[in-house]
């Protein structure tokens, strides 16, 4: 179904509204509204080299080992190895001016900060979606945070190339649209552990941010 | 008002357009044409509606099965009863073979749920004081269809047409009814279906339990035997009172439906069962009856509710002290080997005439089984037994008239008198007329339902490529083709299948000539508008527009949403959790517009494709330079705009899909905020007071973008809207005070009365006739700044058409205000609100003609019909409303209450889904007939997607008729869908194309068009 895949990166659900913050103060610093056709080059390497395995391996643990579905103790993993992900693995195949951008170690940090604030809209954008206003915040909020740090790796990228955010948007968009099709379980009627809220849309953006990440570069 | 307007037309037309006579004659010939296109756009509309009409209507008559309930009551019995008491302990799903000895080496054998109730071995083969039968229940095995079954001896359908048919008390004459009306006294205790259907005839000290969760396995069962253990199993305890004593355990069913038969717990649950029922037979006495029973068995996932064999076969055990009790015909009658499988059957409609003859009542009136025979010593009583039941049958039979067939009727009057004679005919006389009854009642017309689902087919087909496919304008003249065409066609085939049905009398399943009329007329009807389709176009022309017009990013959105919304009728889980879904894609509509505002992504819209196309290769240099209007990107502060009204859009619906009355389905993760403490609570009345004052201003700043708000808007907006709806508050206020001051001094009625009249009639009659006066929103500005210019600025020019139509939409959503509790109110309000904002989303997107238009208000409609207080379910109905307008129940006004109420957003959405086209269409841009064309485009659309919906639940409800939850879920979900399919054709065939949009295009082009 060709016609499907294309339709999908497009149906960019929610994460679209995070990026406002970046894409105003960008407007604003920046005159030129078309400086990415005459600015240099960025691109991710389109190699085997940024496929997230970490990701799976995470994955399998929540699903597979983990008894309870504990978010918490997920997100606790997911961050170092995110981190390392970006440190090693993202930026090393990040490609802006014609070489490969070099580490900035006082941008992790930063980087890591922006997610965590990002996580308050996010939080606002899966309330406003659907989830429970009073009860659960936890949980949303847990789901929030496990969005924005998988999307770590393309804050730290647009922190890092002058704030260009085209590129990177696509990975915003894959763990939205991971989550957004995940929700189809949470109806059924199975009476199984893993239908509480938040776990099968958590699980919904590893994948959604395994397949960005993995082919976003040929995209 | 209306003088105002016109002295204002008179200076608009005279200074602004001084129109010569040679142009004022092209004007009329115009206007001429489009009065014949309009008056043709109606009839293609109409039969188009007639078809699909005719589609519902034959689907209906093969999937609803109908009876007619007699509220006759049988009287006096010549019986003598062998019991003065009698014990029944109804064990939900004791499948047959649980009960009978298997042998280990079985094929199918279980430990867990063979063998271990052992206590129907008792009495069986020494003394005779027992007798176990395979019982076998009529689909569907649902609980409460069969206790229907098993207390009237008839055969339950989804309408049993009584006075009532949600699943409260039983109108028609029962063996528990009986029981109470010769002076027994019944004690019951187990599943609450039992207090819901024959509560009145119940004794008082009764103990229902809540028999829903399925994940309990204990609460019903232990309560059972408590009680059980109060009034029998422990003497000293309460003195036996009672003449009837009814136990309902439901620990088996709900161990299948949890874990399944095969599971360790069943084993636990039938040894428990076995021990209540062995302690059941130490106590009871020599004049009690013990019968103990299951109402259906369960398949092998531990489910039920379908038609297979082991769903159906149930078992029955009567156990009476006296031994030589039952006359047990030959031994190989009960034979046990390969689970049961030769073993003696019986009906489950059979246990009203045996227990009624057992215990000396008459014989329920509406039975159509037949007493087991070896309840009968001697043949002398077999023969009464058997003369006292056909006498019972028989009258029924006159009674009711249900045997309309001729031939079926001279048989059965020819077996009935053989029978007088003979009575050995007798069962041969009950077999024909149960069989005869069954076909009635109980097999689904498969040729109806076929021929329902082809015509809606067909309906959709013809809705997609007239509406859609083809060029607006190509249909404008066509127009006039298609309607003799269909007129000639439905005649012809109305003549031909007469004719055949009126000679040969096929096909059968007509049955009269109504039926054949109707299927002649939509095949005249299809076939007319084909011809004239492949007249001009071929299939595989069709076939590539169809994937042409998909091709485009938000088509493909709106198709996507069909497809999901659509396909949610699947599965049960998805069509009760409906709500949630629906809003969860409206605001996922919300978030997608909002990220197009904001990034702006680098998108050919629909309408300036061709425009950039043009203008592309010359003027690239300066893409700064907007080309033109059409094609320019979002300036910056139409981007802001749009954002704001997709978040307006995303956070109303959010707020709206707080306001829920929950499904029973939808059980603990759903808590009910329309409840009548919370709408007749003081902050839900003063939220509604808010929405209600808040809401003119609201309306306001939406005419304020085009300065709409003029001449006759502020005085729909800010006076009439205003005070109806405060007249309206203070109606729905009286209301919360009856209902939260116990003893009010005064009595309100006739006041109330009087301020819903007022409101009605105003809102539907006097307003619309206002309507029709032409109140424009539009006026002259002659303070002008500008020295030289002589012209002067016509503000609300740029709305001109929207304006004036929304005030219609106005009209109407006033009286639907009235017919709504506060909390649905303050979701309405949230709804203009939504409505406005899609309007202006899509305006400002271009996507006026997109398939995205029409699918975002058909989603609104939806969600609305959810946050205002309902489920597609029927005792979400709110009936309560039916008597705003009367005190009793009178046509059409309690009728117009519930339609209002239930499809009060539905009926909205119709009227404001010609407002794409014409909210901000400027005049004298578009040719009236145009204009007309793209109303009828996106009224077809929207269409297009309600049958999209209703096709799919006619297919899936058909596909689902032996399921489960068939009657509680998918039934009630199709019957709405086709409502909402019919209310929409009915307003926008009358009101929208047919009243509306002709009236409006004619009298903005008689002032505007030069």
């Amino acid at each position: 179904m060709p016609v499907k895949t294309r339709r999908l990166p497009k149906k960019s659900v929610s994460f679209s509204d995070e990026e406002t913050l970046t894409t105003r103060s960008r407007q604003m610093g920046d005159k030129k509204r078309n400086a990415s056709h005459d600015g240099p080059p960025i691109y991710v390497k389109p190699t085997i080299k940024t496929v997230p395995l970490h990701l799976l391996a995470l994955l399998y643990y929540y699903i597979k080992l983990s008894q309870d579905f504990d978010a918490r103790t997920l997100l606790y993993m997911l961050i170092p190895l995110q981190l390392i992900y970006v440190a090693l693995q993202f930026n090393a195949n990040t490609i802006y001016g014609n070489k490969i951008s070099k580490l900035r170690w006082s941008l992790l940090p930063i980087s890591f900060a922006a997610a965590l604030v990002l996580t308050v809209p996010c939080m606002l954008i899966i309330i406003l979606l659907g989830a429970p206003i009073s009860m659960l915040l936890k949980e949303t909020w847990l789901l929030a945070a496990h969005c924005c740090i998988l999307t770590l790796p393309a804050v730290y990228s647009i922190f890092k190339c002058n704030f260009k955010v085209g590129i990177f948007k696509k990975y915003f968009i894959a763990v939205a649209i991971g989550c957004w099709i995940s929700c189809v379980v949470i109806p059924l009627d199975w009476d199984r552990d893993w239908q509480n809220w938040p776990t099968p849309l958590v699980v919904g953006a590893y994948l959604g941010a395994f397949v960005g990440y993995s082919i976003g570069p040929y995209v | 008002m209306s003088s105002i307007d016109a002295s204002d037309e008179r200076k608009v037309r005279k200074r602004v357009f001084n129109t010569s006579i040679e142009d004022k004659r092209l004007h009329w010939s115009r206007l001429h044409r489009f009065k014949t296109t309009h008056r043709l756009y109606i009839y293609l509309i109409s039969s188009l509606a007639i078809l699909q009409f005719i589609a519902i209507a034959f689907f209906a008559r093969g999937f609803l099965l109908t009876r007619n309930v007699l509220d006759n009551v049988a009287t006096d019995s010549p019986v003598e009863p062998k019991f003065d008491k009698c014990v029944i302990l109804v064990i939900d799903a004791l499948r047959f073979d649980f009960t009978i000895p298997v042998d280990p080496s079985d094929f199918g054998y279980n430990s867990n749920h063979h063998n271990n109730l052992e206590v129907f071995k008792n009495g069986h083969g020494t003394d005779h004081s027992s007798l176990l039968l395979k019982f076998i229940a009529d689909p569907p095995t649902t609980t409460l269809q069969r206790l229907k079954g098993l207390t009237t001896g008839s055969l339950p359908t989804f309408i049993d047409a009584g006075s009532n048919f949600d699943g409260s008390v039983i109108d028609e004459d029962n063996f528990i009814k009986q029981l109470s009306l010769n002076n027994k006294t019944v004690y019951f205790a187990g599943d609450d279906t039992w207090d819901a259907l024959f509560r009145p005839f119940l004794s008082p000290n009764s103990e229902p339990f809540e028999s829903l969760n399925v994940w309990d396995l204990d609460t019903v069962d232990n309560g059972v035997m408590r009680y059980f253990e109060n009034h029998l199993l422990n003497e000293t305890a309460i003195p036996a009172n009672w003449d009837v004593l009814i136990g309902h355990m439901l620990g088996i069913d709900h161990v299948g439906h949890k874990y399944g038969p095969d599971h360790f717990t069943m084993k636990e649950k039938q040894l428990q069962a076995n021990r209540f029922i062995e302690r059941i037979c130490e106590s009871i006495d020599d004049k009690t009856l013990l019968v103990v029973m299951g109402d259906h068995g369960m398949d092998h996932t531990g489910n039920h509710g379908g038609d297979s064999k082991s769903e159906l076969e149930a078992a029955l055990w009567l156990y009476s002290k006296r031994p030589n009790m039952w006359n047990h015909l030959s031994p190989d009658h009960y034979d046990t080997t390969s689970l049961g499988e030769n073993h003696r059957r019986v009906n489950q409609i059979d246990l009203v005439s045996t227990l009624s003859l057992l215990l000396g009542l008459p014989i329920s009136f509406n039975n159509l089984g037949w007493p087991i025979q070896e309840i009968a010593a001697t043949a002398e009583e077999l023969k009464l037994y058997h003369e006292v039941t056909l006498n019972q049958i028989k009258s029924y039979s006159d009674a009711s008239g249900v045997i309309t067939n001729f031939d079926k009727a001279e048989h059965l009057q020819d077996l009935w008198e053989k029978s007088i004679n003979d009575i050995s005919f007798a069962p041969e006389y009950q077999k024909y007329f149960l069989e005869s009854c069954k076909d009635l009642w109980a097999r689904f017309d498969y040729w109806s339902i076929v021929v329902g689902i082809f015509f809606l087919a067909t309906s959709l087909v013809l809705l997609i490529i007239i509406t859609k496919l083809v060029p607006s304008i190509v249909i404008g003249q066509m127009v006039s083709e298609f309607v003799p065409t269909i007129a000639i066609m439905t005649l012809v085939s109305n003549v031909c299948f007469n004719g055949i049905f009126h000679v040969l009398h096929q096909p059968v399943f007509f049955e009269n000539w109504l039926w054949c009329t109707l299927f002649s007329t939509a095949v005249g009807i299809s076939v007319g508008f084909f011809l004239t389709i492949f007249d001009r176009y071929t299939v595989a022309w069709i076939g590539r527009k169809f994937l042409e017009d998909l091709s485009d990013y938000w088509s493909r959105i709106a198709a996507l949403f069909i497809t999901l919304h659509a396909v949610l009728f699947t599965s049960n889980s998805f069509t009760i959790w409906e709500d949630r879904i629906v809003s969860f894609l409206l605001a996922t509509l919300g978030m997608l517009t909002l990220y197009e505002f904001v990034f702006l992504p680098k998108r050919r819209l629909t309408t300036a494709l061709l425009a950039a196309a043009m203008g592309e290769e010359k003027k690239s240099p300066q893409k700064k330079q907007p080309l033109d209007s059409e094609s320019s990107p979002l300036g910056r502060f139409a981007r802001l705009v749009g954002g704001y009204h997709s978040i307006v859009l995303i956070t109303c619906t959010r707020l709206a899909s707080m306001i829920t009355i929950c499904r029973e389905e939808q059980g603990e993760f759903c808590t009910p905020t329309f409840t009548t403490a919370n709408n007749y609570s003081y902050w839900g009345l003063m939220l509604c007071l808010t929405a209600v004052a808040f809401l003119p201003s609201c309306l306001k700043g939406y005419y304020n973008i085009c300065s709409s708000y003029q001449a006759a808007a502020p005085i729909w907006i800010s006076q009439f809207l205003r005070w109806v709806l405060l007249t309206n508050f203070v109606y729905w206020s009286i209301c919360a005070m009856e209902n939260n001051i116990p003893d009010l001094a005064w009595d309100l009625k006739v006041f109330k009365l009087t301020i819903s009249r007022i409101v009605a009639g105003f809102s539907l009659i006097a307003a619309n006739v206002g309507w029709m006066m032409g109140p424009l929103c539009v006026k002259l500005n002659i303070h002008n700044n500008d020295v030289k210019s002589q012209q002067a600025t016509i503000l609300g020019y740029a709305n001109v058409y929207g304006s004036q139509f929304f005030l219609l939409v106005i009209n109407f959503f006033m009286c639907i205000m009235l017919f709504n509790k506060p909390l649905a109110q303050i979701s309405l309000f949230l709804m203009c609100n939504q409505l406005l904002s899609i309007l202006e989303i899509v305006d400002l997107l271009k996507l006026k003609e997109n398939l995205i238009g029409p699918v975002s208000l058909g989603l609104l409609a939806y969600q609305q019909f959810f946050s205002t207080g309902h489920q597609a379910t029927i005792p979400a109905v709110q009936w309560d409303v039916g008597f705003v307008l009367t005190e009793r129940i009178t046509f059409p006004f309690t009728h117009l209450g519930i339609v209002m109420n239930t499809f009060g957003p539905h009926i909205i959405i119709a009227l404001s889904v010609a407002l794409l086209t014409l909210w901000k269409q400027p005049p004298t841009v578009l040719k009236p007939q145009t204009l007309l064309a793209r109303v009828v485009s996106n009224c077809g659309m929207l269409l297009i997607y309600n049958t999209v919906l209703c096709l799919s639940s006619f297919v899936w409800v058909t596909h689902f008729r032996r399921h489960l939850m068939v009657w509680k879920i998918f039934c009630p979900r199709f019957m709405f869908a086709s409502l909402s399919l019919i209310v929409l054709q009915v307003i926008i065939t009358l009101v929208t194309i047919a009243f509306a949009s002709g009236r409006l295009i004619r009298q903005i082009n008689n002032l505007f068009w030069a």
